[in-house]
């Protein structure tokens, strides 16, 4: 069993206030802003609920991945993973969207893509957001 | 209602036992963090996980929801602190996941009574988008504090 913590402060109001992320339980980042706009309009270099959640699913699925593909007796050399996560205002997180470019010697196509849709369902995060409208994976070998 | 997305990036070098990834936010550029396995399960050692990001996650959602609520019942807040703690452990058949987020909140609310801001911290969570995703399928706990004075 592992703990994971987070802390953020918020100061005035929801649309002209701001957000610190002051901390985590790692130490590895913060203090990080993030306000309502830097959600919902451009980012403007702040971070968001949603950026966070796509970077849980990456770094959640590369791992899922390369795990599946060692066990099928192909690590990986390296895989770049990316998540885009969907925010609708008023409904939620609608999606994720996982793109992955492996590089994996000696494995063919068809393993590739089989390892690579079993690590969608395999990951905890995917479990985790398992109530998301919508999971998309794109998966290429390179 | 428009619809706007946030992404980011991992590249993950070498095995999962031994090698190491860094997480990058691409659509605003505001981090990049290395995460290994033993991070993630064990002592972080200064590294993050992808559950650290999903209680980061948590944590800022549960806060702009709760905010907004307080703002709509009159008593808008002069500061939050929210605290997210989400525990992922290994069940027997289903592998590791998410099991609990226990979402800790003080607010310092000018104006505010105990029970308003019970009422808005529950409301908060029902319209927190992650608390519903996280509550399909773990436990979402919240406790929430009214502070006086300072906090």
């Amino acid at each position: 069993m592992a703990d994971r913590t987070a802390s953020v402060t918020w100061t005035g109001s929801l649309t002209d206030g701001a957000g610190r992320i002051d901390s985590v339980g790692s130490g590895a980042f913060g203090p990080l802003e993030v306000t309502w706009a830097s959600r919902t309009e451009d980012s403007d270099g702040l971070t968001s609920p949603e950026e966070l959640i796509a970077a849980a699913h990456a770094s959640c699925y590369s791992m899922a991945l390369s795990g599946a593909l060692a066990k099928a007796g192909s690590p990986p050399e390296k895989l770049e993973t990316s998540a885009t996560v969907t925010f609708v205002p008023g409904t939620g997180i609608t999606k994720s969207a996982i793109r992955v470019r492996a590089t994996v010697p000696g494995i063919d196509e068809a393993a590739f893509l089989e390892a690579a849709e079993g690590a969608v369902e395999g990951c905890p995060v995917s479990k985790a957001l398992a109530a998301l409208p919508e999971i998309t994976l794109d998966a290429t070998l390179t | 209602m428009p619809r706007i997305t946030r992404e980011s990036e991992i590249v993950w070098e070498g095995s999962i036992a031994r090698g190491a990834g860094v997480v990058t936010g691409v659509s605003s550029g505001a981090f990049a963090l290395p995460t290994t396995i033993a991070s993630r399960v064990g002592d972080p050692e200064g590294k993050t996980s992808p559950e650290e990001l999903l209680a980061a996650a948590h944590a800022c959602c549960y806060v702009t929801s709760l905010g907004g609520e307080l703002a709509r019942a009159g008593t808008p807040p002069e500061r939050l602190e929210v605290r997210c703690a989400l525990t992922i452990d290994e069940v027997e058949g289903i592998g590791h996941r998410v099991v609990q987020s226990v979402i800790t909140a003080r607010g310092l609310v000018p104006g505010g009574d105990a029970a308003g801001f019970a009422q808005a911290a529950s409301a908060a969570d029902d319209g927190c988008t992650m608390s519903a995703l996280i509550r399909a399928s773990a436990t979402v706990i919240v406790e929430a504090t009214l502070e006086e004075g300072e906090i």
